[in-house]
């Protein structure tokens, strides 16, 4: 008998505990919904409706699935995803929305795809979206939180050869990318080196520091691809010309074997030739960015968040140890770096579209992003309360003495998206980076190997319909 | 009695069909893309410009004759598959005669030697990858050193990265060749050598006059098997040197697949695939065609 009645109450204690864990469990989710209950929509307005989300492989990805059950919980749609490597991905993409077969409602692209997905009308502006007192409270969401520059460059008239900042916002950014030199301080104090205004100085300094320091002047992107002129050699290449030069003119034709740009890319590979590692030419931004932080390279001129890589202790041997300024500019001195922003659109072929803008609204409101900023390194923000939030700015100031955060500040004042818009600006990236290889293995002249390289952009431009 | 003859009459008709349904809907399975993939390539199929889609005959492949890198990829590819067969078939076959002798520990030397054929071949390229870095830091480069050799720069370097895919594809691919090679080796009879051995042979007269010619159908199955793979080699390729430097990597292989899905030029893309297959095909059915002569010579 009593052996029975410490049998019952113990199930008593079991199950108080039990009903404890869940009533805590369920405080905790409530409150972290509490802030977007906040905003005066009704959030269950498309509630059963399902979504397949298409993802890059990405710090802001894996920030955004663990919360997937959340926003679930806050609206009742069902979400599924599929996450590629950025490759892969695109090509999936692009099948898919060629086909206009919807399986993605809601994609990670950008300024620069934008331009591919418009003019065939794949995806949708969310002007409407964003202006419907139904679907967005934008009080809440606070959309003038986004740096201007990040908004403008995901907005886009349609019209070949211009137009960016106009016209409908494609896309909501998730994070900022534009292209700064970090250059290891130690190194150059030691050695006396100055930090470079110009190119030519920028070699000079690369030269002194594989002559003195034994390591590489200079790490960069270097493979046949879009990616090895797309980052710090699109941004000095602009600067060096004062932003008054293009890869393609008034009636987009090629300018990429224009004499400036031909002298550019004479010092610029010249630089990386003398300078830099061996094996620049099989060079992905990831080596790039590593070999940096494995303290392999002297300057690196790449994007502004893999600051984030260099400082961090655990995994950088040279945290602490770098400077960060701005990419050598020309004669006027003013910075013109690119920018791009990972961002989140909308498929036209899907057919939940309310149901999408809930989940492009709660995936960029600020909690959100703020939660992939702090938990996931998605850096930089692209909202301006993440970048002054206190454990943010705390980290981000550290950095370079304090030089990060006032490089970046500067940078973004004229940082803007670098190409001329146009569908084919991937084959035309590709095309230019054939062109450096050419260069650097000395098969051609600068001169000829870049004319070769705007025939072949002209001939792809006219097949592709676009001139 | 009749109603059951006629059932029995109309099952034994369309049994056949039914038995081979299986095997005719994994032909359809395997001819539908094949068809689908040819179809494109007389097309101007461009994934993002679907309105721009019309058949273009020729075209495509009319392009390519003029399309320099074209005529780079197909030197690569016919090079890279004379460089890989012989390197393979060559080293299989001294592999081979090295197990077939009785040596102490040979079932745990056979056994680890297939390790290679167990890992896919990303994975084998990107291991080579980290090893083949190009300073110090990779094991390659590493060892090197004791032995005072500069490092060797691997993918960065055009003859380097051909280097280097060559031996990546030779090391994953080796116990294959030896393998099959192995194979006939142990189905040769013991009375050629015992003839031979009478005759006053010696170890190589043996491999020369016994060997080798009784081998040969078995070595040119394995350079069949090699040349065909070779010659559509991607894998190790696009983990490694994604066709670079200077496309010095680029085959057949790699192009196609940069038009169709870099690019997404399908049409053309689909006609360098084509071109590729008559290559293979080609190639292969030469290769059989000799394997057959090989066959009856040693019958």
């Amino acid at each position: 008998m009593r052996a029975k009645s410490q049998w019952l109450l113990a199930q008593l204690c079991a199950t108080f505990l039990l009903l404890g864990g869940y009533l805590d469990a369920s405080a905790q989710d409530e409150q972290a919904l509490a802030y977007y209950r906040q905003a005066k929509i009704n959030w269950r307005q498309a509630e059963g409706q399902s979504l397949t989300i298409g993802l890059n492989k990405h710090p802001f990805t894996e920030s955004l699935l663990p919360l997937i059950p959340e926003f679930r919980r806050l609206t009742g749609i069902n979400v599924e995803y599929l996450i590629l490597p950025e490759n892969e991905y695109f090509t999936k993409l692009v099948a898919d929305l060629s086909q206009q077969r919807g399986e993605f409602s809601v994609i990670m692209t950008g300024p620069m795809r934008n331009w591919q997905y418009v003019p065939p009308d794949w995806i949708i502006p969310l002007d409407d979206f964003l202006n419907n007192p139904k679907l967005t409270d934008r009080d809440w969401f606070k959309l003038e939180d986004f740096y201007p520059a990040l908004i403008a460059a995901n907005r886009w008239n349609g019209k070949t050869g211009g137009g960016v900042g106009e016209g409908p916002l494609y896309s909501i950014p998730v994070l900022e990318e534009s292209y700064i030199l970090a250059y290891r301080k130690d190194i150059f104090e030691q050695y006396n080196i100055k930090v470079p205004a110009t190119i030519e100085e920028m070699a000079e300094a690369a030269r002194l520091v594989k002559k003195n320091a034994g390591i590489a002047g200079i790490v960069a992107r270097g493979t046949p691809t879009i990616g090895t002129v797309a980052t710090g050699f699109i941004s000095g290449l602009k600067g060096y010309t004062d932003g008054k030069w293009s890869e393609l003119d008034d009636k987009l034709a090629a300018n990429l074997h224009d004499a400036r740009s031909v002298k550019y890319t004479e010092a610029w590979v010249g630089m990386v030739r003398e300078s830099g590692p061996p094996n620049w030419a099989n060079m992905q931004w990831y080596d790039a960015m590593e070999a940096f932080t494995a303290g392999q390279g002297g300057m690196i001129a790449d994007a502004d968040f893999f600051a984030a890589n260099y400082e961090d202790p655990k995994k950088s041997k040279v945290a602490g140890k770098v400077g960060y300024a701005l990419i050598p500019a020309g004669p006027d001195g003013s910075p013109h770096s690119g920018l791009w922003t990972w961002a989140l659109g909308i498929s036209k072929a899907t057919k939940n579209k309310e149901a999408a803008w809930l989940f492009v609204q709660w995936a960029t409101a600020q909690p959100t992003l703020l939660n992939a900023t702090i938990g996931y390194r998605n850096y930089n923000p692209s909202r301006a309360s993440i970048s002054s939030d206190p454990r943010v700015h705390e980290v981000m100031a550290a950095w370079g003495g304090g030089s990060y955060l006032k490089t970046v500040a500067k940078n973004l004042e004229t940082a803007r998206v670098a190409w001329v818009p146009q569908p084919e600006r991937t084959r035309l990236g590709d095309i230019w980076a054939r062109a450096l290889h050419e260069v650097y293995f000395q098969r051609m002249p600068a001169a000829d190997a870049l004319k070769k390289a705007s025939g072949e952009v002209d001939k792809v431009l006219k097949e592709a319909g676009i001139k | 009695m009749t109603s059951t003859r006629r059932r029995r009459g109309r099952r034994d008709r369309y049994l056949p069909y039914l038995l081979l349904a299986p095997a005719l809907i994994l032909l359809a399975g395997m001819l539908y893309p094949f068809g689908l993939g040819l179809y494109y390539s007389f097309t101007s199929y461009w994934l993002q410009y679907p309105n721009r889609f019309r058949f273009v005959w020729f075209d495509n492949y009319i392009d390519l004759l003029g399309e320099p890198l074209f005529l780079r990829a197909l030197e690569f590819t016919l090079g890279f598959t004379l460089l890989a067969v012989l390197l393979q078939v060559g080293l299989g076959l001294a592999v081979a005669l090295f197990l077939h002798a009785r040596i102490p520990g040979r079932s745990a030397i056979r056994a680890l030697m297939l390790m290679p054929l167990m890992i896919p071949p990303v994975i084998t390229a990107l291991m080579w990858k980290i090893m083949m870095a190009s300073t110090n830091a990779g094991i390659l480069n590493h060892l090197f050193s004791f032995v005072g050799v500069d490092p060797i720069n691997w993918f960065g370097s055009t003859q380097g990265a051909i280097v280097s895919v060559l031996i990546i594809d030779t090391w994953g691919n080796l116990p294959f060749v030896a393998l099959i090679l192995l194979g006939g080796l142990q189905a040769i009879p013991t009375e050629p050598y015992e003839a031979a051995r009478v005759d006053g042979a010696g170890p190589i007269a043996m491999l020369r006059y016994v060997t080798l010619p009784l081998l040969s159908p078995f070595i040119v199955l394995a350079v069949t098997f090699r040349a065909m793979d070779s010659l559509r080699i991607f894998d190790v390729i696009y983990a490694t040197t994604a066709g670079g430097p200077n496309d010095a990597t680029t085959n057949l292989q790699i192009m196609a697949y940069q038009y169709s899905f870099q690019w997404y030029q399908m049409g053309k893309g689909m006609a360098q695939a084509v071109v590729l297959l008559l290559l293979v095909v080609m190639v292969s059915y030469l290769l059989m065609r000799l394997w057959n002569r090989a066959s009856e010579s040693t019958q």
